[in-house]
């Protein structure tokens, strides 16, 4: 399991051991500040580097 | 006594969640509840500085804002800092805690602060900062400030401090040793009659701890696995056919996405108290990114995305009911053969 | 079964020429006590002293503390399988010179990587309110052992010298009527007349597989317990000399005085005779090697308690160090999954003085903990002129000033209920 969240810390103390920083509390996948195309490309990336994560043993 | 106040933009009269990006803005003298703590510890005390924060704003620029709270108190002279009552609001809580925590190593400035005890601020910082557990009914404000209040004072004056039940404070998770009257075997079967008779009684060591989790293999071959979404942000099919509750949620639901690219804002909705839901209800991938897995099993990054996607609510969310439900979706997990989880947390 | 103690108060012992008791004074036959214990060709030499409550003194290293008990005649075997036939034990009658120990000293360090003091025998000042040990009159025994001799071969030399002096001790007794005679209720699985009252066992680890058992060291009925699966006994057997503690797991505090005064039997006992509970019965279980040991004897121990005890309830404890915490855990967990309510003891593993390091487990169910702590303790103890010590350097170690942990002083942490010393949670 990898976890995408903003509040990172509270998601490392409970002992998710892959954990990507999100982009926000309101928006984890997005941003509602950026143009649709923008925000986009930015989900590709996040999700991208969740899926990064799954396949690594690196703690995250 | 000179106190600084710390509170979030609802206790700092604000607004709501709509206000919870809202930057840090510094105000002299008291606000809301710091007039009651004030009115509280009578005499001289006087909160002499409030520092008002958006709740998303603290979590997302934690380091920014110590840093900006720790250049004001250099400035200032404060013989105590508080922060909250926060109650069940977990991002004010973890907010709260960590400010308490900075305030006392960086300044040696006694801190005390208060929340429920399953706000995740708790097992942040229980052990080096005093957290008053205030439960999770706002309406009995008073009663917590003036706990905070009297422990406040006694941090203060450098005074020692009794056990967490006389205080009003949760346990820090430290132990003292004491002799006691009654011997180990006494107080074994003593406690064996009450649990068995269903009585309350008190284990002299807390049962729940976050025991470290495995840390499960990498996946060798992405490009074969079987991905599933998982979120506890509260998102559910308009209707929420599941009633899954926005708080404290002991249900969660499977919901079809066979076919889809995209989630549209008019078959969904939010169940889920703590977060302005507005951002997600306009575009639900911004919460369940199905249009990036989409594209990722359409690229051949993924091999399947697996046909539904799970959702509860984590708001204030106790672990008896929390564990359960790790547990049920494990099992359907692994009756649908999924190889990874992908889980969206707000 | 139906034991039955013959209490004999002692308020004072005194060394020869002759054993004899006189209402409460003990004197004690210092010669024939000699050759009892040289019945060892292991011993060359045996000393004896003694120390009264109150008496500015330190004794150690203590390899253990046993209360002076004989058999009556005809009554069974005293130390069945020790220092006789494995008769069944708990049977009969059992004279108890109340208010005297026997305490044995030890040549060696228990564990050189604990502390080199061991256990001390603290007669006076701060450490005495936590250690019932100080209440007592004790005959040190002070034995000398044959140059040479494998570590093994020593501590079984010690338990045996122990034991037998013990017994020598209370022999002097057997004709005298006693002040009180204890008679313990008949209990069991199957007693009639307890309808109603809630069905409790007690199971308790006798050893734990962190080590081997030595070949012939003596642990229960005389047997080393290698290669055994938990057993049902009588809590009687266990008060009346059926099990002594291993020759060397020294942490946390087990004595044979404490397995003949059980705490939590004689509190279930006393429960049993206020009619609070049933007591059915208890499993004497041991501590697993790797994990499939450790799923076989839990298991095994957890059937015992359901199908053949019964129980609505048990109340567990340990042995040996921290890995044995999972035994305790497993068992309790599976106790709760059968329908059975547990309640655990635990001991002191924590090191940082932190909660998250305090426990060895996490099974929600098993949310009764009784936690016997002292690590957070030590006390500064004076130099005293009266140090009494098996070798010279013993002597100039223990005479102080030192610090000693709580650990460090006999009796006041203990594996078998005995400790008043709680640690709480701030």
């Amino acid at each position: 399991m990898v976890q995408i969240t903003a509040a990172k810390p509270i998601a490392k103390m409970v002992g998710s051991n892959r954990v990507v920083l999100g982009t926000g509390i309101v928006h984890v996948t997005g941003d509602a500040k950026l143009p649709p195309a923008e925000e986009k490309e930015l989900r590709r990336k996040l999700v991208q580097k969740a899926l990064d994560a799954l396949q690594s043993n690196e703690q995250l | 006594m000179r106190i600084a106040h710390y509170l979030n933009q609802f206790f700092g009269g604000i607004g709501a969640e709509e206000h919870a990006g809202k930057e840090l803005d510094i105000r002299d003298g008291a606000v809301g509840p710091g007039k009651l703590l004030e009115s509280l510890l009578g005499g001289n005390a006087q909160v002499v500085l409030t520092f008002i924060c958006g709740d998303n704003y603290a979590v997302e620029h934690q380091d920014k804002l110590t840093a900006a709270v720790l250049k004001k108190l250099r400035e200032t002279k404060i013989d105590l800092f508080v922060a909250g009552p926060c109650f069940d609001a977990g991002r004010y809580g973890a907010a709260a805690g960590a400010l308490c925590r900075a305030v006392q190593t960086a300044l040696s400035i006694p801190a005390v602060t208060a929340m429920n005890e399953e706000n995740p601020g708790v097992d942040l910082y229980r052990d080096t900062v005093y957290i008053v557990d205030s439960g999770t009914n706002v309406a009995r404000l008073r009663d917590v400030v003036a706990k905070m209040a009297a422990l406040g004072k006694k941090l203060a004056a450098g005074e020692p401090i009794g056990a967490p039940a006389e205080e009003g404070y949760l346990r820090q998770g430290w132990l003292r040793d004491q002799l006691v009257e009654k011997s180990a075997a006494i107080r074994l079967v003593d406690m064996l009659l009450a649990k068995l008779k269903r009585e309350p009684f008190e284990s002299e060591m807390p049962a729940t701890a976050f025991a470290p989790v495995p840390m499960p293999a990498a996946i060798g071959d992405l490009s074969k696995a079987k991905v599933m979404l998982i979120t506890d942000g509260g998102l559910v099919p308009k209707g929420n056919p599941d009633r899954i509750e926005g708080t404290a949620a002991t249900r969660w639901g499977a919901y079809d996405i066979k076919g889809r690219d995209d989630l549209r804002a008019e078959d969904y909705e939010v169940s889920h108290g703590g977060y302005d839901t507005r951002f997600v209800q306009q575009d639900p991938d911004r919460l369940v990114p199905l249009d990036a897995l989409r594209e990722m099993e359409a690229k051949g990054v993924i091999g399947k995305l697996h046909d539904e996607f799970l959702s509860t609510c984590g708001r204030s969310n106790p672990l008896s009911n929390t564990r359960r439900l790790g547990r049920e979706m494990v099992e359907k997990i692994k009756k649908e053969g999924v190889d990874a989880v992908i889980l969206t947390s707000t | 079964m139906q034991l039955t103690l013959a209490r004999h108060p002692i308020t004072d012992l005194k060394l020869g020429p002759t054993a004899r008791l006189d209402g409460t004074v003990l004197t004690i036959d210092v010669a024939a006590l000699r050759q009892v214990v040289l019945q060892d060709a292991s011993l060359v030499d045996v000393e004896f002293d003694i120390v009264r409550p109150g008496e500015a003194c330190r004794a150690g290293p203590i390899f253990d503390v046993i209360e002076p008990r004989a058999k009556a005649p005809g009554g069974g075997a005293d130390f069945p399988g020790i220092l006789g036939a494995p008769l069944t034990a708990g049977v009969g009658t059992t004279h108890v010179l109340d208010g005297a120990a026997v305490s044995v000293l030890a040549e060696i360090s228990p564990d050189l990587t604990r502390s080199a003091t061991g256990r001390v025998l603290e007669m006076s000042g701060a450490p005495v309110a936590a250690s019932d040990y100080a209440a007592l009159r004790h005959l040190i025994v002070i034995p000398h052992t044959q140059p040479g001799l494998s570590r093994p071969a020593i501590e079984r030399a010690y338990r045996i010298a122990g034991l037998r002096v013990a017994v020598e001790l209370a022999r002097s007794s057997l004709h005298h009527a006693p002040a009180t005679c204890e008679r313990f209720d008949p209990v069991g699985p199957a007693e009639n007349g307890r309808d109603g009252l809630p069905r409790i066992a007690y199971v308790g680890q006798i050893f734990s597989r962190q080590r081997k058992p030595e070949v012939d060291e003596p642990i229960l009925y005389g047997a080393n317990t290698e290669g055994m699966l938990p057993i049902m006994l009588h809590p009687d057997e266990w008060l009346d000399g059926a099990i002594v503690p291993s020759l060397h797991s020294w942490f946390g505090g087990t004595e044979t005085y404490f397995y003949q005064n059980h705490p939590i039997i004689l509190e279930l006992y006393r429960r049993h005779r206020a009619r609070e509970i049933n007591f059915v019965g208890t499993v004497a279980t041991i501590a697993g090697s790797d994990n499939f040991d450790r799923d076989r004897h839990c298991r095994a121990a957890a059937n015992l308690v359901k199908w053949n005890l019964r129980a609505d309830g048990a109340v567990l404890s340990k042995y040996g160090g921290g890995l044995p915490h999972a035994d305790l855990a497993e068992t309790a967990r599976l106790l709760e999954s059968m329908g059975i309510r547990t309640a655990v003891m635990v001991s002191d593993v924590s090191r940082d003085r932190r909660v998250e390091s305090a426990l060895l487990f996490n099974v929600p169910e098993v949310d009764a903990i009784v936690y016997n702590g002292g690590n957070g303790t030590h006390w500064q103890l004076p130099r005293l002129e009266r140090i009494i010590a098996a070798t010279p350097e013993f002597a100039k170690l223990l005479a102080g000033p030192l610090t000693l942990d709580a650990a460090n002083i006999v009796g006041v942490t203990n594996q078998q209920g005995a400790s008043r010393m709680r640690s709480l949670v701030y």
